[in-house]
């Protein structure tokens, strides 16, 4: 069964660095999503999984066997790896039908003709585009498209599958449509899927793992959940979660046992590490992140606020406020409007806040937060 | 609203005023001429009433036609040959142009070549000349001894004696029409392999479909449309093309429609000379007509967007330095060795002799002798080429901002009032001369204001009228360039302006050109370019007195003074490029980016 590892994977432009040492194991059945900001290597990184583009350096075997090797010089081609790839715009050919662009790898692979006639006909009706099987690309949608390529790379039934941003062409509605029908594709092809976006919502809700990267260099490759909640650094705290984490810049010192007090702006808090003790410098310069959902805006909290400004969406409401020199985002359940200005007391809760270093921006520990 | 006041709402519009003054103008100008030429077939021209038995001129006959179509071998010879000849030199340059082009397109494109900045720059030289220099370089090389002269360049080097078929006629005008417009291809396929989305053939790639399936199943037909864009827009060039047949075709009487058009309206019966103009006007816009219904219908095949940022490149390998080197040699050949043969030609006494002691000075600087060209003094003390020189420079700088500038009004009247029934008429108005083919169109212009029309004068032998016509002729390149500039602009930039309530005349001048500047001035360039190497356009229509550079060379060889033919040939080419590089540096506007219309 298909397992893909990268080892120290390196990939330069001339003198500019797309990808820098990249070590990655994607183990058999896993949703994969490459996360990152554009220009950060993610679909470099795909493309030299895929064999459409070399590495300047390192070595990637696919299913135990080495697919390239800047060592021993081995590059194998990407008609041999056995791969599916799903394009950005779906490279669908403009010239031949829907039905001519599924049925074309398989008259590769020198199917016969009723045989290739009742695969693409099969693939037609699992994604429910029976009806333009003798249409031209430029004659359907994006969604219509989107399906087509989908149909295009199931048919041969690749064990890896390749997806470059597939969703990014599609609008707001048919992508959350689409998500649900690529994590059930995921499920029932039982195939693993590498798949690149930055839409980090895009990779919190469909992948088994999601692996971030920034200028070419990996960040955090953990399950979604555990990034989310446990980000490696401030970057990936930064880029993952929306709205985005509270970050409050400060002053900390170890006090009592295994107790920190920060020294910020207009606050004074408290901080209990839950995973396990640390130790600070006096007076060492943190950041802390709290996430929109930890700050609960109620008549029992401790800190004072005013209202910035209140943006209710129905089921939720975002609620920016300005506690002494700290602009703040919360994050409430369910429809409040609160008028511009008005004075509200808030609470931090839950036990995943988080100190980071400000020098290295690295994740310290995660505890528990309280208002002195 | 009153009729009144909603012609008074219509007319406080600028492009309104534009559209509708150019509607009126171009009607005359190109439409009107027209009916004037068909009218033209019909009547006895005052040289004609000898062989037309009995008439007088300005009589109503069908004489003409019956001799052109159906008088047996009569019309075999005036017509039917000729136009078969034209139909078989274009279809063969077609393939030479598309099959060259389209090599070093790819191989520029989509391969590891060497030298590719140089292959792709010097390659398109033959374009920006004149279509004729090839055409000489081939006469200064390979000529022999059948036309009287001495032999070419090959000859002297090698002893060989050239045969006819490969000195004149159909083989050379393929050779040097194919050279010609193999930047045509080079541009426009070159164009759509570019920007074609690397992904479609990845896509392939990894369905394991192999080299030789992709490049037939996938590449070739999604660049098909472009060679057949390619095809069309050759075949009419080659079609209406003057010089080059006048020069490798004449000397074995080898006939197509341009030049039998050039005898017979120079010669006794302009009636026939009027009905070929007529045939290549109506076979011009078939061609065209066929091109945009392409373009038209396969239009999602060239917007592919895509990461195109990626193209992955064919690796030639083994082929790599040798398939470069060739190239290299290919394109000096072309491109550079005519210049020097032009140099050479220029230089020596006695033509056919290449030996130092025949080298002279005397076509550059001499005082001129008897027993040389009747007395002619070297092309620099000439104060005829300085008088030929001045013109061509004058009438090109008038003709280039007359029609810039009407092309940028045009353009912008079109895009702001695109979608209605006059802004689409004045559309194909301004882009009908690009259908005609040039020799067709002096012809129209010779036939309309030879005598006095409507209210203006007898134009015959005026500058003016070489002004008109280039004029005329040149909007759709003007016209396209600013109908482009205007497309790429939005509305509101203008509207941004009309708010702050900045003048039409300002907001034109101050907004609109500098922002699309580099578009508009390439609609002053191409005019201005064009007409500097023109020679089919006005060679019939030019008198003694305002003759241009290349109608003078034109006589000059007609004359068989070769080395002053090559000494003015120098003397265009180096100015033509010499204006397109200093243009190009100083704007981004080029001749070749002018292709495809």
């Amino acid at each position: 069964m298909p397992e893909i590892i990268l080892k120290n994977v390196t990939k330069r432009f001339g003198k500019f660095t797309a990808v820098d040492k990249l070590d990655l194991t994607i183990k058999d059945g896993d949703f994969v999503t490459l996360l990152g900001p554009s220009g950060c290597g993610k679909t470099t990184t795909l493309r030299m999984i895929a064999g459409l583009e070399s590495p300047t350096e390192g070595e990637i075997l696919i299913d135990g066997k080495t697919v390239f090797s800047s060592i021993s010089g081995v590059d194998i081609s990407p008609d041999k790896r056995d791969v599916g790839f799903l394009f950005q715009n779906y490279a669908l050919w403009p010239h031949m039908t829907v039905e001519q662009n599924i049925s074309f790898g398989l008259e590769n692979l020198k199917w016969d003709k009723a045989r290739i006639r009742s695969r693409v006909s099969e693939l037609l009706t699992m994604l429910k585009i029976d009806q333009f099987g003798k249409r031209y690309p430029s004659e359907l949608s994006g969604g219509q498209q989107q399906r087509v390529a989908i149909a295009r790379t199931l048919a041969t039934g690749p064990k890896v599958l390749f997806m470059d941003e597939p969703l990014s062409n599609l609008d707001a509605k048919l992508r959350t449509e689409m998500r649900a029908e690529l994590k059930r594709l995921h499920a029932e092809t039982h195939s693993t899927f590498v798949y690149v976006t930055h839409d980090q919502l895009e990779a919190m809700t469909l992948s088994t793992r999601t692996c971030l990267m920034k200028a070419g260099v990996l960040q955090q490759y953990a399950p979604p959940l555990e990034v989310y909640h446990s980000p490696s650094n401030l970057f990936v705290a930064d880029f993952v979660g929306s709205p985005t984490m509270n970050f409050i810049e400060g002053l900390g010192k170890n006090v009592n046992l295994d107790e920190i007090k920060i020294a910020v702006d207009g606050l004074d808090l408290i901080f209990t590490p839950v995973s396990g003790s640390i130790t600070l410098r006096d007076d060492q310069e943190i950041v802390l992140g709290i996430r929109p959902e930890y700050i609960r805006i109620g008549d029992g909290g401790k800190a004072k606020a005013t209202v910035y400004s209140t943006l209710p969406s129905g089921m939720e409401t975002i609620v920016k406020i300005q506690a002494g020199g700290q602009a703040l985002t919360s994050v409430v359940f369910g429809a409040i409007d609160y008028l511009v200005d008005a004075k509200v007391n808030f609470d931090i809760i839950g036990d995943a806040c988080i100190i980071f270093d400000k020098e290295t921006g690295m994740n310290l520990a995660l505890g528990q937060l309280a208002v002195v | 609203m009153t009729i009144g006041n909603q012609i008074k709402s219509f007319a406080r519009k600028p492009h309104n005023v534009i559209l509708a003054v150019l509607a009126v103008a171009l009607t005359f100008l190109t439409l009107f001429p027209l009916l004037s030429l068909a009218r033209d077939t019909f009547i006895v021209h005052p040289s004609e009433i000898m062989t037309v038995k009995g008439s007088q001129a300005g009589d109503l006959t069908a004489f003409h036609w019956k001799k052109v179509f159906f008088d047996g071998e009569t019309s075999m010879n005036l017509f039917y040959r000729p136009f078969w000849n034209t139909v078989q030199v274009s279809l063969w340059s077609c393939l030479v142009s598309i099959v060259l082009g389209g090599s070093v397109a790819w191989l520029v494109a989509r391969s590891d070549l060497r030298w590719k900045s140089f292959i792709s720059v010097v390659f398109i030289f033959p374009y920006i000349m004149p279509s004729w220099t090839l055409a000489m370089a081939w006469l200064n090389f390979f000529r022999n001894r059948l036309i009287g002269g001495a032999p070419g360049l090959f000859t002297a080097l090698t002893g060989i004696a050239t045969p006819n078929w490969f000195a004149y006629g159909f083989f050379p005008i393929v050779m040097v029409q194919g050279l010609h417009y193999a930047p045509f291809a080079y541009i426009l396929i070159g164009g759509i392999l570019r920007n074609m989305d690397a992904n479609l053939e990845e896509a392939a790639v990894i369905l394991k479909a192999g080299r030789l399936k992709i490049l037939s199943r996938i590449t070739l037909p999604i660049i098909m449309p472009a060679v057949l864009s390619t095809f069309l827009l050759v075949f009419s060039s080659c079609m209406s093309a003057f010089a080059v047949p006048a020069f490798l075709g004449t000397p074995v009487r080898f006939q197509v429609l341009t030049t039998q058009l050039y005898r017979t309206l120079n010669g006794l019966n302009p009636g026939y000379g009027y009905i070929m103009a007529l045939v290549m006007i109506v076979l011009g816009v078939a061609i065209l007509a066929v091109n945009q219904a392409i373009i038209g219908k396969r239009k999602s095949y060239t917007t592919v967007t895509g990461k195109s940022s990626n193209l992955s490149q064919a690796r030639l390998k083994g082929l790599r330095t040798p398939v470069s080197l060739f190239l290299i040699v290919l394109v000096s050949l072309v491109a550079i060795l005519p210049l020097i043969t032009f140099a050479v030609e220029s230089f020596i006494m006695a033509p056919g002799d290449y030996s130092f002691k025949n080298l002279t000075l005397a076509f550059w600087i001499g005082p001129g002798s008897a027993d040389i060209g009747s007395g002619e003094p070297g092309i620099l003390l000439n104060k005829y080429i300085y008088l030929g020189l001045w013109n061509s420079i004058r009438l090109s700088v008038v003709v280039a901002f007359i029609a810039g500038t009407i092309g940028a009004l045009a353009g912008y009247a079109v895009v702001r009032t695109r979608g209605t029934r006059l802004s689409a008429l004045v559309n194909n108005l301004a882009f009908f001369p690009y259908l005609m083919p040039s020799m067709a169109f002096g012809a129209i212009y010779l036939s309309m204001f030879a005598k006095r029309n409507l209210f203006i004068p007898s134009l015959y032998g005026s500058f003016a009228l070489l002004v008109l016509v280039g004029v005329v002729k040149y909007l759709p390149f003007a016209s396209r360039a600013g109908t482009n500039a205007m497309l790429q602009l939005s509305n509101e930039i203008e509207e941004a302006g009309l708010i702050l309530g900045i003048p039409w005349w300002k907001r034109m001048t101050r907004i609109i050109f500098p922002i699309q500047k580099a578009s508009f001035l390439s609609g002053y360039l191409l005019p201005f370019i064009s007409c500097m190497r023109e020679l089919a356009l006005f060679v019939l229509l030019i008198v003694p007195a305002n003759r241009v550079l290349t109608t003078m060379l034109f006589q000059y060889n007609e004359k068989g003074w070769t080395q002053y033919a090559n000494a003015i040939n120098l003397l265009i080419v180096l100015i033509v490029l010499l204006f397109n590089t200093a243009i190009n540096k100083a704007t981004g506007a080029s001749i070749d980016k002018g292709i495809g219309g």
